[in-house]
């Protein structure tokens, strides 16, 4: 195999990339814009050293601890759990939230060999028994595995009711009306209706 | 509604066919395997996207295309005249609706209703219980979409729960997949129960209009395990996980749900004659149309495949003033319809072409 054709490999096995678009990239990188190949490689080798799992909730750190975890300004006693760095990225965008997080790396799913082990729960119950946490905010999806992954955490918290726990509402997009939302969507809405007055 | 227009492409054996139809009845005619059950097909889909042969939509495509697509032309009681289109790839189905891509399966279902008749239908009589739990769950997901998603995660979570039982995890994963498990198992409980009793109605004044005898037929849902509230389904589970991890798998719940067919109410499958069984099956399909009609308002369209062999003149004539004048009819055969059921728009059916026949 050509050096070209290991890098198209290497290249397909990505994310989102098929055939034609790991081609694309490869000859793009090696014969219309060579320039831009050092810095990319550079930036690869750095990330590849200094970028690992915060030690206390798994997002992208750079140190022992992630940005996050290490802002004082924020409240370290709130922690929104989620799946995947993605919705963690999401929840910050949307600016609302000031308190920590807990990066589960993904969701119990036995039919993919998923269990408790290979998520990133057991720093989560360490964290809560260590008395420091007092409110969890369980930002899972809401399908079958969602639903179960969330069932599993709360079954383990310490008894007592020490931690209020809550769940992400699920309902009408924001600026959406009634009559186009689907039923399934309408329903949950509708259970998770709040008192207004 | 009203089928005015058919165009197939790549469909099967069909390579492309365009159907102009005129009238409440067309008959497709034609020797085995030229291609008429595929045109009865294309058109079922309409429904709920799937087929009444096969539940792999890759068999639909012809072979070496990489997609195939129907398209429909009806005149809808609710949207006048609409345009549906639906396209079948090896990785997906998109139906497209006057020009706009249908993105949520919920939007979909409910709003074209169609009635497949095939002497397959036997099975649904005489086969099975999965037989029958398919059909109910079909024609009540059709209409409903909060049972569609209940069906969905149900059977996502009896996946989790059985693979987790196959693995022998401890209780707690366990628990975990229950309470989803629990809340679609009482969802599916009862509305299969108030589906069912809904069609036992309407199978009792189909059955009168096709059927010999004066008996009366039932239909009702015979729940595997009988539970209640989602609460009541957790402790359920719960106390069935003992015996649950024995076989390495969830032995009982709504996925082993049986519908019981009665006469007189006596096992219809056990006690029924040969006639009493044709009978209760074109009962069934009527009993159907009629529940689309109720839920969605509109008329559904009847497709009979190939029903002319299944029964002797007398069932036949009975059969085709069963399906009433107002609703349209498209039927195929490898013989001309009986003349005294009315006027048929035909067309000959040949290794997948479509040629309209002389009135």
């Amino acid at each position: 195999m050509s050096s070209f054709e290991q890098l198209q490999q290497q290249l397909k096995q990505l994310p989102g990339l098929g055939y034609r678009s790991a081609e694309r990239i490869a000859l793009h990188l090696l014969v219309e814009k060579p320039g831009k190949l050092p810095a990319l490689v550079a930036a690869l080798e750095a990330a590849a050293q200094s970028v690992r799992r915060c030690a206390r909730c798994g997002h992208l750190a750079e140190a022992e601890l992630c940005a996050i975890c290490a802002d004082e300004r924020r409240e370290h006693s709130v922690v929104c759990v989620v799946e995947q760095v993605p919705d963690l990225v999401a929840v910050e965008r949307a600016g609302a939230y000031r308190g920590a997080y807990h990066v589960l790396h993904g969701r119990l799913s036995p039919i993919h060999g998923v269990g408790p082990e290979q998520l990133n729960l057991a720093s989560l119950l360490a964290r809560v028994a260590g008395g420091d946490v007092r409110e969890l905010i369980l930002a899972l999806g809401n399908d079958v595995e969602g639903e179960a992954t969330c069932h599993y955490v709360t079954q383990h918290l310490p008894p007592g009711g020490r931690v209020k726990v809550s769940r992400i509402g699920f309902g009408l997009p924001s600026g959406g009306g009634v009559l186009y939302a689907d039923p399934v969507t309408l329903k949950s809405a509708l259970e998770a209706r709040r008192e207004y007055v | 509604m009203r089928l005015r227009r058919i165009t197939l492409q790549h469909f099967r054996n069909v390579a492309l066919a365009e159907l102009v139809l005129d009238g409440p009845r067309q008959f497709f005619l034609g020797a085995n395997g030229q291609g008429k059950t595929n045109l009865i097909e294309a058109v079922g889909l309409v429904t709920a996207l799937r087929s009444f042969r096969t539940s792999d939509a890759r068999m639909l495509i012809a072979h070496g295309q990489p997609e195939a697509a129907v398209a429909l032309e009806l005149e809808h009681e609710r949207l006048s005249v609409t345009r549906v289109v639906i396209r079948l790839r090896a990785t997906g189905k998109e139906v497209e609706c006057d020009g706009e891509r249908v993105t949520r399966l919920g939007d979909h279902l409910g709003r074209f209703p169609t009635v497949v008749f095939s002497s397959q239908d036997l099975q649904l009589v005489r086969g099975a219980p999965a037989t029958r739990r398919r059909w109910l769950d079909l024609t009540l997901a059709s209409m409903d979409a909060d049972y569609f998603a209940a069906l969905q995660t149900y059977h996502r979570a009896l996946a989790e729960r059985n693979s987790l039982l196959k693995l022998g995890r401890p209780d707690d994963e366990l628990a975990a997949f229950e309470p989803p498990f629990a809340s679609a198992a009482a969802t599916l409980a009862t509305k299969r129960a108030a589906g069912a009793s809904e069609l036992s109605a309407h199978l009792a004044t189909a059955y009168a209009r096709v059927a010999d005898g004066a008996e009366t037929p039932g239909l009702h849902h015979v729940p595997d395990l009988t539970a209640g509230d989602a609460a009541a389904w957790m402790a359920a589970l719960a106390k069935n996980r003992e015996r649950d991890r024995q076989w390495r798998a969830t032995v009982a719940g709504p996925h082993r749900d049986d519908l019981e067919l009665t006469l007189d109410g006596r096992a219809a499958r056990d006690f029924g004659s040969e006639g009493q069984q044709r009978a209760l099956m074109l009962a069934l399909r009527l009993a159907q149309a009629e529940f689309f009609r109720v839920r969605s308002g509109v008329e559904p369209l009847l497709l009979a495949d190939d029903m002319l062999g299944e029964l002797d003149p007398v069932r036949r004539g009975r059969f085709w003033a069963a399906l009433g004048t107002g609703r349209q009819v498209l039927a195929t055969g490898t013989q001309p319809p009986d003349a005294e059921v009315g006027a048929w728009q035909q067309f000959a059916v040949a290794t997948g072409g479509f040629t309209p026949l002389p009135v």
